[in-house]
């Protein structure tokens, strides 16, 4: 492999790790806080997907993307508000599988109104044309689309830092994961808080689907095929961990994109990620920078 | 300032505090004082709003908050200091003290706080989870303070402490009182508690069996019968 391609290679692996870790660091956001497993998380995703290429084919190629990024991410937003509100607080005090199974009813749910609003077939949209271009760098065709990826989600990172680390906002949702009770006789609202957190993961997760839609063909099987993959990257970098998220999705997203660019290996690129989240899950059960249970 | 009538608590099926009545004056002390098991952990938490089986009447500075969530009684002035020195781990100490902080006539703010616990201040950037257990217990103190309350109820701040701690940690109780606010101190460790109290509530079974002034407590027959000592 020449180090053209292997660079060719490493930044396709860093797009897909890009959206991977938009899309995580939601799930890790909603579980550090509310110690729950949204098993509907790549539902949201999906319908955020579905609803960005719809506007963007019907609104035209420049400025529907954004618009439809927009939309999504604020109906994804308002559904997550609903979720939380009609379900999740039926479910808090609730073992764990009571409470997979109950996130898992919401996504059979959305999978069916997907089906019933956008059909069964494939959809697909082209990138926005201010990143629709390609750079050519030493004979190999970057995508712009690509680097627009990588870029979103380093933007995204610096903003969930901030967030977490330098808002009050953030300093309740960082207590809310040590002790809630505290939090709540120190005056501050809970359940609201609950709400909060839930719509910014559900936010994330829009944010992820949007952002992919015009890099893949949007279809049916996106909730599974990324729900998977985030898990994946949960058990490897620590579930509830913002820095073992976006360290998971670079592994998980190089191991992809490498593998797949190997005639030999294609078939199993997939296959690899699941090797590596066996490997972490026998030495380091609670991720790479994950803490122990009994901590949290 | 804090006035509890009628206060009943359920733990599912088995009923735990019968119809408590408590009345705690501004700038007044009252030690809660009984056996493992007594119920006074249980009391404070209702009186917090932290039992969804608790039932009856709260009162601060004679705004009724029985019907508030917890949140809401924290905001009009109820500071809690949970036993076993808690505060939130993954906080540094200053995000700690900020994340309770409110406005108050009391005028408590970070500094302030420092002031009373210079300790803390060189440790504003750890997180409280490194702390020693006498360093969290000041935090857990200060923490509460930065609401400005009105009331605090303290459930065993002495616990698990050094001996020397135990003492400043129990005259600093007792010197809050001169800022006006109500305090409510559950304790095993009745002499500490007894030092700096007003008067002295002796719990038996999720009841009150005897209120005596401080200084008639000391040494009384009281003690013996309620306490076992
Ligand atoms: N979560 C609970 N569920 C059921 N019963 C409980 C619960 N918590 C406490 N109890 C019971 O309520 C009674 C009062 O307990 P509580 O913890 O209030 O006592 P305490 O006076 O604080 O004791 P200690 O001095 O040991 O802290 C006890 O009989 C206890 O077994
Ligand atoms: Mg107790």
């Amino acid at each position: 492999m020449s180090p053209g391609q292997l660079l060719l290679f490493a930044v396709g692996g860093l797009a897909t790790a890009a959206y991977l870790f938009i899309v995580t660091a939601g799930l890790s956001l909603v579980f550090g806080a509310l110690r729950i497993i949204n098993m509907a998380h790549g539902s949201l995703y999906m319908i955020a997907a579905f609803v960005t290429v719809v506007v963007a084919n019907r609104l035209g190629a420049s400025f529907g993307f954004w618009t439809g990024l927009l939309l999504a991410v604020m109906l994804t937003g308002v559904i997550g508000a609903v979720i939380e509100i009609l379900v999740l607080r039926r479910i808090y005090k609730e073992e764990h599988l009571v409470q997979l199974l109950g996130t898992y009813a919401l996504s059979l749910v959305a999978a069916g109104a997907v089906r019933l609003f956008f059909g069964a077939s494939y959809r697909t949209v082209r990138p926005p044309d201010i990143v629709s271009g390609s750079l050519n760098i030493g004979g190999f065709r970057y995508s712009g689309y690509a680097v627009f990826m990588i870029a979103s989600a380093v933007l995204i990172a610096i903003g969930v830092y901030l967030l977490l680390y330098r808002t009050a906002l953030g300093r309740n949702i960082r207590a809310a994961v040590s002790d809630p009770e505290l939090l709540n006789v120190s005056g501050v609202n809970v359940s609201r808080l609950y709400t909060t957190v839930f719509v910014i993961g559900a936010g994330l997760a829009a944010l992820g689907g949007a952002i992919v839609a015009p890099s893949q063909a949007v279809g049916a099987s996106m909730d599974t095929d990324v729900l998977v993959l985030a898990f994946a990257i949960s058990v490897i970098g620590g579930l509830g961990s913002i820095v073992g998220t976006a360290v998971g999705a670079l592994i998980v997203g190089e191991v992809i994109s490498f593998g797949l660019n190997n005639q030999y290996t294609n078939q199993f690129a997939i296959a690899f990620v699941f090797i590596i989240m066996a490997a972490v899950l026998t030495v380091r059960p609670w991720g790479l920078f994950g803490r122990p249970e009994q901590e949290l | 300032m804090l006035d509890v009538a009628g206060l009943n608590v359920r733990y599912g099926k088995s009923h735990v505090i019968f119809d408590l009545e408590l009345h705690v004056a501004g700038g007044e002390l009252l030690a809660l004082l009984g056996r493992n098991g007594a119920g006074k952990t249980t009391t404070l938490m209702g009186i917090v709003g932290l039992l969804p089986g608790a039932s009856g009447r709260v009162e601060v500075a004679g705004r009724d908050v029985s019907r508030w969530p917890a949140y809401r009684r924290a905001r009009s002035g109820i500071a809690y200091v949970p036993s076993g020195a808690r505060c939130f781990p993954n906080l540094t100490v200053v995000e700690n003290l900020e994340i309770a902080s409110a406005d108050g006539e009391a005028g408590w703010n970070r500094e302030r706080v420092f002031e009373l616990f210079p300790k803390l201040e060189g440790l504003r950037g750890n997180l409280a989870g490194g702390l020693s257990g006498g360093e969290r217990q000041m935090l857990a103190v200060g923490r509460a303070l930065m609401s400005n309350p009105k009331v605090m109820l303290l459930d065993e701040p002495t616990e698990g402490l050094a001996p020397v701690v135990v003492h400043s940690l129990i005259e600093l109780v007792g010197q809050l009182k001169q800022t006006g606010v109500a305090i409510l101190l559950a304790e095993q460790n009745h002499q500490m508690a007894l030092r700096v109290a007003d008067r002295a509530a002796f719990m038996e079974k999720g009841m009150i069996a005897e209120q005596l002034p401080a200084a008639q407590a000391r040494g009384s027959e009281v003690l013996n019968r309620i306490l076992g000592i």
